[in-house]
């Protein structure tokens, strides 16, 4: 998938926005939102906060987990924890990007946020290469990879799954070769030749 | 205004009404499986035809408000993004068609023949017609001009078959306990995925969990 699908996906995610207009209950295919009130607080799927931004009609509410202390922590317990810690939202970095990005000055701290939110990205992804490292010299067809948002594990990709389907690959050629062992010296020309695209 | 009908019949014969809610989720999560699964998966036409005869409704109603209405605008917006969802789901499964046409056509016979196809009749239909076409082509351009021992054109060795051992990641929607992963060294392990839990493994034991919901791949 391509990363602008997962951020598609992020997109259904409710926030809450300030509108400042008022108007009836919306009937959405994705359920119904409203009524939308000036200056009382709503939530909508992110992709209508954005809208609704763009159009100048809303100022949106940081979801909780957007500030200072609470990502400090996160970014601590992230760097303490051999393993991934469980991220305040599974698209958190979908939300921070478009956030961040049309409605910075609806955020307070917005450029220290972000610093942030990208250290914790950073230490997750190197995280995420010392285990797909540690994974591919085990040999491992398996993995477990509890607590990764989806944008993550779509970073990981094609290398992870293809890289796992080469090992099993070679694997399968090299349990063939031992169990067959009389076969390297009867092989000929034109096996060698016509094998690969088995 | 209520511009979507709650309630929609998902067929005559079928008594159980549900939302429009529940039929686009149960879309974008089909359409995520087919982005992400080797194989052609099951058909969810009942849910594409649901949706589209509900975007045409909507549209018909956005069609009565003024061009202007904030309100016409969001449910458009949403419409396309529907609309994104339908189109990508078909494609997929069209370009999987093409690509493993002779072993899905193979195996659809059978299905078929159990009423479990996984290809709506229209798919089917655009299966066949695709690999006649590509038959005919490759006795026009190559093989009507071998020798003749050498013409026949044989549909098992143009077959091109989905890598079923290829890995995937996936999210357990409810517990399963007892995958099977299979050990080249004959020692199979076994394990259990616990509800939300995340997982990269072989696509070939946990086939039929998406098929049948349990997972989703992610």
């Amino acid at each position: 998938m391509d990363p602008y699908e997962v951020e598609f996906i992020g997109e259904n995610r409710i926030i809450s926005v300030i509108p400042n207009f008022s108007y009836d209950k919306i009937y959405l295919i994705c359920g119904e939102f409203g009524p939308f009130r000036a200056g009382l607080p709503i939530n909508v799927p992110l992709w209508l906060a954005m809208m609704l931004k763009q159009k100048q009609k809303c100022r949106i509410v940081p979801p909780d987990w957007m500030e200072l202390d609470t990502l400090e922590n996160i970014k601590e317990e992230e760097k303490r924890s051999r393993f991934f810690t469980k991220m305040p939202n599974e698209h958190y970095m979908v939300e921070a990007k478009l956030i961040l990005g049309a409605a910075s000055e609806d955020v307070p701290n917005a450029a220290e946020i972000k610093t942030i939110i990208k250290d914790i990205w950073d230490i997750r992804m190197s995280k995420l290469r010392t285990s797909m490292d540690a994974l591919m010299k085990s040999g491992g067809g398996y993995g477990r990879l509890d607590h990764l948002t989806m944008m993550e594990i779509n970073s990981a990709k094609p290398l992870l799954p293809s890289a796992m389907d080469y090992l099993l690959q070679i694997q399968k050629k090299a349990q063939q070769r031992v169990q067959q062992p009389s076969a390297l010296n009867t092989s000929t020309f034109s096996q060698s030749g016509s094998s690969q695209n088995t | 205004m209520d511009l979507t009908d709650d309630n929609i019949a998902l067929s005559e014969d079928e008594e159980e009404e549900i939302t429009a809610e529940v039929v686009l989720k149960t879309l974008q999560s089909a359409w995520q499986n087919e982005r992400l699964a080797p194989e052609i998966l099951p058909h969810r036409n009942d849910m594409v035809e649901c949706m589209l005869g509900q975007i045409q409704h909507m549209e018909r109603n956005i069609n009565k408000l003024p061009k202007t209405d904030l309100r016409a605008t969001i449910h458009k917006m949403e419409l396309s993004r529907i609309k994104f969802i339908i189109c990508n789901y078909l494609k997929t499964r069209l370009s999987k068609i093409e690509k493993y046409c002779i072993p899905i056509l193979n195996e659809e016979r059978q299905r078929v023949e159990s009423g479990t196809n996984f290809l709506t009749p229209m798919e089917y239909k655009y299966a066949q017609e695709y690999l006649l076409n590509m038959e005919n082509h490759m006795k026009t351009v190559v093989l009507d001009k071998m020798p003749g021992n050498m013409q026949m054109f044989e549909s098992n060795k143009m077959a091109e078959h989905p890598n079923m051992q290829s890995h995937v990641f996936l999210k357990a929607n409810e517990t399963i306990n007892g995958v099977v992963l299979e050990d080249l060294a004959g020692e199979d392990e076994e394990i259990d995925l616990e509800e939300g839990s995340q997982h990269i493994l072989q696509y070939k034991p946990i086939a039929d969990l998406v098929k049948n919901g349990k997972v989703q791949l992610i």
